[in-house]
């Protein structure tokens, strides 16, 4: 009897460790160097497939924290497998990677070791950098503080930039001024559409401010997309679309003044749509997938998305599944009664991340 | 010989000149707010009251916004201003001019502490805001004639 005891406790031993090794050995859990491991936190049926969908489909690069509690550049798969630290740089802050439309080319910025990352701020802040796509032979542009809030041209020769009196245009080839358009009162967060046409960023309309707006490349006028507490605008793919964050007035909200959702909108700002929401949740640095087919954000509890402290879980859903609403969230389930609770893959923490197609890094 | 009442009578007399002196001594100096920064700096100063506060300012510190305000020019020092009326953007305005300036409000400053209605202040200014402030932009008067929207540089309080 008590040897049937023993073989008992052995095997449930053995049984214990295997079932350990194999909980936190799936594809999308992965050794990451750094404190944000990446890992699925919702294991069902739904996100699983969610996450096979994805999981070969490209690359997503994003600033978060690194083993040395800078901010670094890492890259993954979309399902968080393949981790790795692009940048590695423990004497600076990096934030802000953005993909030249051609995928040939990285922009960040870098900023002093120590420098908190404001999540308004960042775009005034430190040494515009360029590297290859890989993140590799990253070279300064400029010096501190200079070309404010660069964004690529659609054909990745010039860059877009703000400054106080204007919107410059420069070429990277001379670094000099191709145009100047008055900026009409966009302030942040500005970027050019693929097709070349227009511009979007956040801006003043009529006395307000945080209005996403969207700018005639040529001629300068805007035209409003949205005028209430709205940020972080970002094209789609096909030019013809705006993804941003919001936060509605009068949400029966749980804390003093409503959580920031993620929409969809045209460029004439005459259909706005949801996207994703979550009470309890800001959702912020949203952008889609090469083909349209996903958004990719991050979901934070403190407004801001998490720049200042080591940022927030990223999320992936299908735009198919939109509008999806998590949660009990009364003021969203009212305004969007069809709303799915569609899968979402949560993955590590990170900030403003991208995604690419394009096979820019390679298996380990 | 001298009676309480007569003392009680001298000592009430008295606390009207002594209150008078108290309020003397404790009233702040008057200051018209001239200092180095006021005027030198920008390309107009001038000498203004605050005329409202048209709406609380809002207090959201993880945001910077610029918050338009309503003035009655009381003195042109420098610069030429062809209204009376002026509006001017303050950035930040619930917190002290000492410690405002940030990388999006570049370098301003002053000795101000609070905004307050009927408050008048010296102040150096630049035109047109939007030439000199990357920033949100809250103005109550968007519907109004307003003319140019001044950015306040330097705000100093004038004591008078």
């Amino acid at each position: 009897m008590g040897k049937f005891l023993i073989i008992i406790l052995i095997l449930l031993i053995i049984s214990g460790i295997v079932f350990y090794i194999f909980s936190n050995s799936g594809p999308a859990l992965t050794t990451h160097p750094g404190a944000s491991q990446l890992k699925v936190t919702a294991a069902d049926d739904d996100v699983q497939k969610l996450t096979s969908e994805i999981e070969k489909k490209g690359w997503i690069v994003y600033c978060a924290r690194s083993d040395n509690e800078t901010w670094d550049l890492f890259a993954s798969r979309p399902d968080g497998s393949n981790t790795r630290n692009i940048t590695n740089t423990p004497d600076y802050e990096e934030a802000g990677p953005m993909f030249s439309r051609d995928n040939q080319q990285l922009l960040f910025r870098r900023l002093k070791k120590g420098t908190t990352i404001n999540h308004d701020l960042w775009g005034f802040e430190g040494q515009l950098m360029i590297a290859s796509a890989d993140g590799s032979n990253a070279k300064p542009i400029g010096a501190d503080k200079e070309y404010a809030w660069a964004s690529w041209s659609p054909d990745g020769k010039s860059i877009l930039c703000l400054t106080r009196k204007d919107i410059q245009i420069i070429d990277l080839s001379t670094m000099e001024i191709k145009r100047t358009i008055p900026r009409n009162g966009i302030y942040q967060q500005l970027f050019w559409s693929p097709n070349g046409k227009w511009f979007t960023g956040t801006g003043n309309i009529s006395g307000k401010q945080w209005c996403v707006v969207r700018m005639d490349a040529e001629s300068g006028q805007i035209n409003p997309i949205i005028t209430f507490q709205s940020c972080t605008p970002d094209w789609g793919p096909d030019s013809n679309h705006i993804i941003f964050s919001s936060r509605p007035a009068n949400q029966s909200a749980s804390n003093s003044y409503g959580w920031s959702q993620l929409y969809l909108a045209d460029g004439e700002g005459k259909q706005i749509d949801l996207i994703y929401g979550e009470d309890g949740s800001h959702i912020y640095g949203g952008t889609l997938a090469p083909d349209s087919a996903y958004a990719l954000f991050t979901k934070c509890a403190a407004d801001g998305g998490g720049a200042e402290q080591s940022g927030a879980p990223m999320c992936i859903m299908r735009m198919s599944d939109s509008p999806a609403i998590t949660g009990e969230s009364p003021y969203l389930q009212e305004h969007y009664p069809n709303a799915k609770n569609a899968p979402i893959l949560t993955l590590s923490n990170g900030w403003e991340p991208i995604w690419t197609y394009a096979e820019v890094f390679s298996e380990k | 010989m001298i009676t309480t009442w007569h003392c009680t009578k001298k000592f009430f007399t008295l606390i009207p000149v002594l209150l008078l002196m108290f309020c003397i001594c404790c009233s702040p100096k008057p200051d018209s707010g001239e200092d180095a920064q006021v005027t030198s700096k920008g390309s107009f100063e001038v000498t203004a009251q605050l005329m409202e506060i048209p709406e609380p300012f809002p207090d959201i510190p993880l945001y910077d916004y610029a918050f338009v305000l309503k003035y009655k020019v009381l003195t042109k020092h420098r610069g030429d201003l062809d209204s009376e009326i002026i509006y001017i953007g303050h950035y930040n305005p619930l917190k002290a001019r000492n410690k405002v300036a940030d990388v999006r409000s570049g370098d301003i400053g002053g000795n101000l502490k609070k905004f307050k209605a009927g408050d008048i202040h010296r102040m150096a200014l630049e035109v047109n805001i939007d030439d000199f402030f990357m920033g949100g932009i809250i103005n109550k008067y968007f519907e109004q004639e307003t003319g140019p929207i001044y950015w306040a540089v330097w705000t100093n309080r004038v004591i008078q």
